[in-house]
């Protein structure tokens, strides 16, 4: 059998009739129906992408991620009166040598959140392959979000100490702790490779970074500010190096992955397509939302003029309360067309590219695999509904 | 009968209805053919495999439409609710057909009674963000204000009024003469307090019309305050109030409270660190709540103490009410926590008419101490 190729059925204009009502209705919600927009999207998307010409398909429900957030609202109020409590006592107690409370518990509490958010991103990943099918059959995640929280906790503390150094290393471990534990049906991922395999791709971000550090060593100790022209150069290459890594490693740990008894995998997305679509996705976006606004603002104002709602005395001069409205409603107006834009412009087709990258190998060797059985899924991703470290849809 | 007729179009239309069946067991697609047998509530879709003739019968009343498909080129079935089996019909004609024999067939995740449990857990998660926030944390806030030892309050004071003061770009004024008359008018305010740190009062050479307490027995009247004035009493009054503040140590509670209430209420917005919009605002909310609660007290302590020190206990409302008069709205400095807690200008006015009629005592100042003061910045 030959390898599968991946379509991506799908179109903006669909999507951004989607977008826009469910983005309204978040809106109108007080952000209630957000749990039914991700919901919709991620159907929506899921069903566009199809692998062998088959979609996948999501089957979360709104219902248990409102409730798995409300789980986590109280599990995280909970945990977080705990802590500030402890911040609390303790900033009582050292306050005596340093008189400094608030410095303490505003650096205390993110720091303790640290690690939740870790939980909850391997407790989203794992709710979302448990709610993704292909071809009748579910993918699935073992638990050990607790593993993955001190684990990501102790490579990011190595990644800082050593100036980016463990970057690569961190990578491929926290993703290779994520795939070895993934499933599709009865069969098992494995992330091949070794903690070495990313260095290569690394170097151009390493000598933006390091050369940066240097010339700032550099000025520091000679004081002469000539060498920080050199900033110019390496601080963009660190950054163009940075974006180069990360979509890099996706590509190589992408086709280092296996499922079951040696089905293969080839995603290849590419830097400059990703750069271009993010860069000029998110201009378009402001710049739509910036004329489509005033014009949508300008229309409602119109109207009500026209219909004799309001007079032009309030139009020019505005009670106090009124303006206030005002700038609410086009605050909320930025907000949903952004979001819609953005939807459009800049996931649609990064998830478009990605999709038509990904090829699966050996496929004949989905005969030997049959169903696994349903993930409760308790928490439903709601704690990183609760932290806001959720991905765009 | 209609049903009747849809099911005959929909057997005439055999031939051509066709799908692909995912039995949520193999991952693999079936060719299967489709019928629908039986009527009303016991309709069923009969799907042949059309390689191993293998029937299996879906209940019509079952099935389920899986919504916001990306494209309209395909009709997908699931068996019903919770089930990974799918029916996939590319077919427009049997699409059709198959929604015409079957109609109101619902859409996939309506997830029956669960609004119940979203409803008892959301009214959880609201009562015990309520109690964290409106009682656990001022409770352990007051207690933890009274381990504070209090050099580091002190401290603490000294820190916040320094800042503050160069936050306004303003300074303290030095006059001798008036710095000595405000120290007379603090001990008088001050019989019968025992208070663990000295009261240390200054006066801010800044416009405002208002004054602050820190922590740790610190206390800025400003320049603006003193000159709005009529009478030493009015100065007086404000700074009964403020010395409320310190006796009550409403500074560092309410840092406790900050400190014991960070990220929570922003929980409820998906938000903990408070960045947007309505966060900032439920955060606001807070403060502005904690701080009613310890006003509404430094007046009730200003009214005694003024009472204590002999001097006019009603000093206080006519001046608020004098300054609200003077600027019809109130928007900067003390007229501020008015307009925001309308309830105390009530109690206010209450004090007023209960009375305190002329002759209740000897100024705050003498005159010539009340000079001193109104020139402490010259």
């Amino acid at each position: 059998m030959s390898d599968l190729k991946t379509d991506f059925a799908g179109d903006r204009g669909d999507l951004f009739s989607l977008a826009l009502r469910t983005g309204v209705l978040t809106v109108l919600t007080l952000g209630l129906y957000r749990f039914w927009q991700t919901t919709r999207l991620r159907r929506w998307y899921w069903s566009a992408v199809r692998p062998g010409g088959v979609a996948l398909e999501y089957t979360g429900t709104p219902h248990e991620k409102l409730m798995g957030f409300l789980v986590a609202v109280l599990v995280l109020a909970a945990y977080l009166t705990l802590v500030n409590l402890a911040v609390m006592f303790v900033a009582i107690r050292l306050s005596a040598g340093v008189p400094d409370l608030m410095t303490y518990a505003v650096g205390a509490a993110p720091v303790a959140l640290l690690p939740i958010i870790f939980l909850a991103r391997y407790r989203a990943r794992r709710y979302v392959l448990s709610r993704s099918t292909w071809l009748g059959i579910r993918f699935g995640m073992d638990p050990g979000a607790w593993g993955y929280a001190w684990r990501a906790c102790m490579y990011w503390l190595l990644t800082v100490v050593s100036l980016g150094l463990f970057w690569p290393l961190k990578t491929f471990q926290l993703e290779k702790y994520l795939t070895d534990r993934s499933w599709y049906g009865n069969a098992r991922f494995i992330q091949l490779g070794s903690g070495l395999t990313l260095y290569p791709l690394a170097l151009p971000f390493f000598l933006g970074l390091w050369g940066s550090i240097a010339v700032l060593v550099q000025t520091g100790l000679s004081g002469e500010g000539t060498w920080a022209w050199y900033l110019f150069l390496t601080v963009p290459l660190a950054l163009l190096g940075g974006v180069y890594f990360r979509v890099a490693s996706v590509r190589a740990m992408a086709g280092l992955k296996e499922l079951g008894d040696g089905m293969e995998f080839d995603l290849a997305p590419r830097t400059r397509v990703l750069l271009r679509i993010h860069i000029l996705g998110n201009l378009l976006s402001g710049v739509l939302v910036s004329f489509v606004s005033p014009v949508i603002l300008g229309l409602v104002v119109g109207a009500l003029y026209f219909t004799g709602q309001v007079s032009s005395d309030t139009i020019f001069n505005p009670p106090p309360n009124l303006a206030a409205v005002v700038a609410v409603l086009t605050w909320l107006t930025v907000f949903v067309l952004f979001g819609v834009f953005r939807q459009v412009f800049v996931v649609f087709p990064t998830v478009r590219h990605i999709a038509e990258t990904l090829v699966v190998g050996e496929p004949s060797l989905l005969q030997g695999i049959r169903q696994r059985s349903r993930d409760a899924g308790r928490d439903a991703g709601g704690f990183s509904e609760a932290l806001d470290v959720g991905a765009a849809f | 009968m209609p049903t009747r007729t849809a099911h005959d179009d929909f057997a005439n239309r055999l031939a051509t209805a066709y799908g692909e069946m995912l039995d949520g067991v193999r991952p693999a697609l079936q060719r299967v053919s489709l019928r629908v047998t039986g009527e009303g509530r016991q309709c069923e879709l009969e799907v042949k495999n059309r390689q191993t003739g293998v029937l299996d019968y879906w209940r019509v009343s079952k099935l389920r439409i899986v919504p916001d498909q990306a494209t309209s080129d395909a009709l997908v079935l699931a068996r019903q609710e919770g089930d990974p089996a799918r029916l996939i019909i590319r077919d427009r004609d049997t699409a059709r057909a198959v929604l015409a024999a079957c109609p109101r067939i619902a859409q996939l995740g309506a997830a029956r009674g669960a609004w119940p449990k979203i409803i008892g857990l959301g009214a959880a998660a609201l009562a015990a963000i309520v109690a964290i926030l409106f009682l656990l944390v001022p409770a352990m806030a007051d207690r933890g204000a009274q381990l504070v030892p209090p050099e580091v309050e002190v401290a603490l004071g000294a820190d916040a009024r320094t800042r503050t003061i160069a936050a306004l770009g303003a300074t303290e004024c030095k006059g001798a003469e008036g710095e000595r008359a405000i120290r007379r008018m603090t001990d008088r305010l001050s019989v019968g307090l025992d208070l663990p740190y000295p009261l240390t009062v200054r006066v801010v050479d800044d416009p405002m019309v208002n004054a602050f307490a820190f922590a740790g027995g610190h206390i800025a009247i400003f320049r603006g305050l003193i000159d709005t004035a009529e009478t030493p009493d009015e100065v007086a009054a404000v700074l009964a109030h403020e010395i409320g503040h310190v006796v009550h140590r409403d500074a560092t509670r309410s840092g406790l409270r900050m400190v014991g209430s960070f990220g929570i209420a922003g929980l409820i917005f998906g938000d903990v660190l408070g960045t947007s919009g309505a966060a900032g605002l439920g955060e606001r909310y807070l403060r502005t709540s904690y701080s009613r609660e310890a006003e509404v007290a430094a007046d009730a302590f200003a009214h005694r103490q003024m009472e204590r020190a002999g001097l006019d206990p009603g000093a206080l409302a006519s001046f608020f009410l004098r300054l609200q008069a003077e600027s019809g709205q109130g928007e900067a400095g003390v007229l501020r926590h008015f307009s925001t807690h309308p309830e105390l200008l009530d109690r206010v006015e209450a004090v007023h008419a209960a009375g305190s009629g002329p002759g209740m005592g000897r100024a705050a100042l003498s005159t010539q101490d009340w000079q001193a003061l109104r020139a402490i910045c010259r």
